[in-house]
C-alpha cells in the first residue's frame, strides 16, 4: 500500500503538464466568473420580484427559485445543452447550436440563481419596513429606497450566503468538463488517460482544489470580517 | 396662498383591515399654524389616521386633501373610486409633509449628516454644497451639529430621534406629523425630544402630534382630539379637553394617563 | 411531442425505472454512511485532544473538494492504494457519502454547540450518568435541531448522485444519456428525467420545511437556520 502511496503523489508529473492544468483551470475561473455575473443578476431580478405587490409576479419569482433550486445542476447543464438549442432553433425555425461554453454559463448561472435569490430575498426581507417608510414619507420614489436605502443595507447581510454560494458555484464548474470544456478535469483526463497513470493526476486534481476552495473561502472570511468591523455589516 | 384655507382636510375617513374597521369616519380641519394633538387608547386609531395622512396607509374611502391637493386614489362609501394622485404626485405631495416615526428609522448606514441631506439630494434635486449647508442648519437647530459625522448606532434614542427631526425639516414641510415620537425613548431622553418640538411649535410650524405625553397635549397644543374607537368623541382646545371634556370616556382616559 | 414522448420515454420506461432503483440505492446507502461518518467526525472533533487535527482535515478535505473530483479521485485511487472499493457503485456510494459527511459533521457540531449548557448541568444535578444524558437528553434535542438540515443534504445527495454516471454506475441519468446518445432526441426524455428529479427534489425540500416548522413551534426549540 505505501508504494501505492507513493505513486500517489507525484508533484512532478503536475509540473510537466502545468500549462495544460493552468489553462484548464483558467477555463474554470472563467466560467465561474462569468456564471456568477448571470446568476447575480438574476437572483437580484427574481429575489426583488418575490416581494412585488403583485401575486402574479411574486409567484412567479417563488416558482423560478423553487424549480432550479430542487433541480440538479447536471441534469440542468445537460438539458440546456442538447435541449435548449433544439428549442430555440423549432422557435425560430433555423438550427442553432450552444457551444459548450455558453451552454455552461447558462447552465450554471441559471442553476446557482435559485439559491442565490433566496439569498437576496432573505436580505431584502431582513431590512425593517420602517427604513423604506421613512424614505417614502419624505417624498422619496418606491425605487430611490430600494436604491439608496434598502438595497446598501441588504447587500451587507447578504454577503456571507452568498460567498457561500459562491464557492459552491466555483466547484460546481468542475461538471463544465462533462459538456467538453476544455477546462482542468478534462485536461486531467486527458492526460490520464495519455499518461496511463491516473492515480497521482486524481489526486493532486483533488488536494489542489482543496487548497483553492480553502484559500478562496479564507480570503472571503477575512474580507467580510474586515467589512464588519468597519460597521457596514 | 389663501391663510384661511385649512392646510390638512379630511372628509369621512376610513380604513379598515381586512374585516376590522380602524377608522370609522373622521372628518377634520386643520388650519396652519396651529398644533394639533391627538390622543386616545392604544387600537384606537390613533397612528393608523395620521399615516393615512400621508398615504403610508392607504385609505378605505374617504377623503384627504394636503394643501388643497387630493392625496391617493380613495374609494367613496358606495364603491366609486375616485382617481387621486398618481404615484409621482403622492411623492411630492408627501414631501410637504414630514413625518418622524416612534422608531426613529434612521438609516443606520449613512452619518448623521447623510441621512438629514439624502432627500434634498434625491428628492429635490438639490446640489450637494447647498444642501450640506441647509442640512448643517437644521441640525444646529436640534442641538446636534457636532455629531453630523457619526452613525445614528452611536447616537442615544433621544438623539437619534433629534437627527429624525431635522430630516424631517430639512425638506421644509408645511406639516409636521408625529407619530409617537417619545413612546420609544427612556424617560431621561424624552425630554430633549419635547422641547424641540415645543419649540418648533412656538415657531408657529402646523404639527399633528399623536401622544401619550399628556403634559405636551395639554401645554404646548391649541388643540387637542380624542379619538375612540376609530371615531372623534372629542374635539376642542387643549383646555376645555383636559379640563370640560363632554365625554366621561375622554375624562377616563386623561385622568388615568395624568396619574 | 406527445408521440416522441411515446416513442422514447415509455418506450423505455424499464431502462429508466432500473436506472431509478439503481439511484435511489445508491442515495439511500450514501446517505447513511454520510450521517454515520459525519457523526463519527464531529465526535472526535469535539472529544479528543490530538486526534481532533485529523477530524478538522477530513471535514474540510470534504467540504472543499468537489464532487466530481471525489469521485473520480474514489474510483480511480482507492483501489489502488487501499484495495477497495472494488465496484464503481461502491466507489460512488463512498464519494458521495465523503461530501456529505463534512457538511453533516458540521452541522452536527454546531448542533451540539448550540444547546444550552443548562441542559447538561440540571441532568448531571439530578444524578443522570454522562452516557444517559447523552442519550436521553443531548442527542434528541440536537436531533431535532439538525433535522432540517440533515434532509436537505439527503436531497445534496440526490444532487450529486447525478454524476455517478460518469463512472459507469446505470443510474437514471446513464440511463437517459443512453437513450439520448442512442436516437440523438433528447427533448422528452431529459424534460421527463428533469422533472422526476425535481418532483422528488421538491418533496424532499417540502418535509425539510415541514420538520423545521413543526420543530420549532412545538418544541420551542430555536434552530440555527
Amino acid at each position: 500500500m505505501f508504494a501505492a502511496l507513493h505513486n500517489a503523489f507525484d508533484p512532478a508529473l503536475f509540473w510537466e503538464y502545468r500549462v495544460a492544468l493552468l489553462t484548464g483551470l483558467l477555463q474554470n475561473i472563467i466560467i465561474f466568473v462569468e456564471s456568477a455575473v448571470l446568476a447575480i443578476l438574476l437572483a437580484f431580478v427574481v429575489g426583488i420580484a418575490s416581494l412585488s405587490r403583485h401575486g402574479a409576479v411574486r409567484w412567479t419569482a417563488i416558482a423560478y427559485a423553487e424549480f432550479f433550486r430542487n433541480t440538479p445542476e447536471y441534469v440542468l447543464l445537460v438539458w440546456v445543452y442538447f435541449v435548449l438549442p433544439l428549442i430555440i432553433g423549432t422557435a425560430l425555425g433555423t438550427k442553432v447550436k450552444l457551444s459548450p461554453h455558453v451552454a455552461a454559463v447558462i447552465g450554471l448561472g441559471v442553476a446557482y440563481s435559485g439559491f442565490l435569490s433566496e439569498t437576496v430575498r432573505a436580505g431584502l426581507r431582513s431590512v425593517s419596513y420602517g427604513q423604506t417608510e421613512s424614505a417614502l414619507s419624505l417624498g422619496m420614489s418606491g425605487f430611490t429606497a430600494l436604491r439608496r436605502i434598502v438595497l446598501p443595507q441588504a447587500v451587507r447581510r447578504m454577503l456571507p450566503e452568498a460567498v457561500n454560494q459562491l464557492v459552491s458555484l466555483f466547484k460546481s464548474t468542475t461538471i463544465v468538463s462533462l459538456i467538453a470544456v476544455q477546462d482542468i478535469m478534462y485536461q486531467v483526463s486527458m492526460i490520464s488517460v495519455a499518461e496511463m497513470r491516473p492515480v497521482p493526476l486524481y489526486t493532486g486534481a483533488a488536494l489542489l482544489y482543496c487548497v483553492v476552495v480553502i484559500l478562496a473561502t479564507q480570503l472571503f472570511q477575512r474580507l467580510t470580517e474586515r467589512w464588519r468591523r468597519r460597521g457596514w455589516a | 396662498m389663501d391663510g384661511d384655507r385649512p392646510i390638512i382636510q379630511v372628509r369621512d375617513l376610513r380604513k379598515s383591515f381586512g374585516s376590522v374597521e380602524v377608522l370609522r369616519g373622521i372628518t377634520i380641519d386643520v388650519s396652519p399654524g396651529s398644533v394639533l394633538s391627538i390622543i386616545g387608547a392604544s387600537g384606537s386609531g390613533k397612528s393608523t389616521f395620521l399615516r393615512c395622512l400621508n398615504y403610508l396607509e392607504r385609505p378605505t374611502s374617504g377623503e384627504i386633501l394636503v394643501d388643497g391637493e387630493a392625496i391617493g386614489p380613495s374609494t367613496a362609501p358606495n364603491g366609486q373610486r375616485t382617481s387621486g394622485a398618481s404615484p409621482r404626485d403622492i411623492a411630492r405631495i408627501r414631501s410637504k409633509l414630514g413625518m418622524v416615526f416612534q422608531q426613529f428609522n434612521l438609516w443606520p448606514h449613512m452619518t448623521v449628516l447623510g441621512n438629514v441631506i439624502e432627500a434634498l439630494i434625491q428628492v429635490k434635486r438639490m446640489p450637494r454644497s447647498e444642501a450640506v449647508d441647509l442640512g448643517r442648519r437644521f441640525l444646529v437647530k436640534v442641538n446636534l451639529l457636532d455629531k453630523k459625522d457619526e452613525y445614528p448606532a452611536k447616537l442615544s434614542g433621544g438623539q437619534q430621534q433629534r437627527v429624525a427631526i431635522a430630516r424631517a425639516l430639512a425638506m421644509q414641510p408645511k406639516v409636521m406629523l408625529f407619530d409617537e415620537a417619545t413612546s420609544s425613548l427612556d424617560p431621561e431622553l424624552t425630554g430633549e425630544v419635547l422641547e424641540v418640538m415645543r419649540d418648533l411649535a412656538r415657531e408657529g410650524m402646523t404639527m399633528l402630534v399623536v401622544t401619550h405625553e399628556m403634559g405636551f397635549a395639554r401645554d404646548a397644543s391649541d388643540r387637542v382630539i380624542f379619538l375612540h374607537d376609530g371615531k372623534v368623541e372629542e374635539d376642542g382646545t387643549a383646555a376645555q379637553v383636559f379640563g370640560a371634556p363632554s365625554s366621561e370616556r375622554c375624562q377616563r382616559f386623561i385622568s388615568s394617563a395624568l396619574s | 411531442m406527445i408521440e416522441n414522448f411515446n416513442r422514447f420515454v415509455l418506450a423505455n420506461i424499464g431502462a429508466l425505472l432500473d436506472g431509478l432503483w439503481v439511484t435511489t440505492y445508491v442515495c439511500f446507502w450514501a446517505f447513511l454512511l454520510a450521517v454515520v461518518l459525519g457523526l463519527i467526525a464531529c465526535l472526535i472533533r469535539m472529544r479528543l485532544p490530538y486526534v481532533r487535527v485529523v477530524a478538522i482535515a477530513y471535514i474540510e478535505f470534504c467540504r472543499a473538494t468537489p464532487i466530481l473530483v471525489q469521485l473520480l479521485w474514489v474510483n480511480y485511487v482507492w483501489p489502488e492504494v487501499f484495495g477497495f472499493p472494488q465496484t464503481v457503485t461502491g466507489a460512488g456510494i463512498i464519494a458521495l457519502a465523503l461530501q456529505s459527511s463534512g457538511y453533516l459533521a458540521e452541522t452536527f457540531r454546531a448542533g451540539f454547540e448550540g444547546l444550552p449548557k443548562g441542559q447538561r448541568e440540571a441532568a448531571l444535578a439530578v444524578g443522570m450518568s454522562r452516557w444517559r444524558i447523552v442519550s436521553r437528553i443531548e442527542a434528541p434535542q440536537v436531533a431535532l435541531v439538525v433535522a432540517p438540515l440533515v434532509i436537505n443534504q439527503l436531497a445534496v445527495v440526490v444532487k450529486s448522485s447525478t454524476l455517478v454516471s460518469i463512472i459507469a454506475i446505470s443510474d437514471l441519468m446513464y440511463q437517459g444519456l443512453k437513450i439520448v446518445n442512442q436516437w440523438y432526441e433528447p427533448i422528452e426524455v431529459l424534460t421527463t428525467i428533469a422533472l422526476a428529479y425535481f418532483v422528488f427534489l421538491f418533496a424532499i425540500s417540502r418535509i425539510a420545511n415541514y420538520a423545521y416548522v413543526h420543530f420549532q413551534t412545538k418544541f420551542g426549540i430555536a434552530s440555527s437556520q
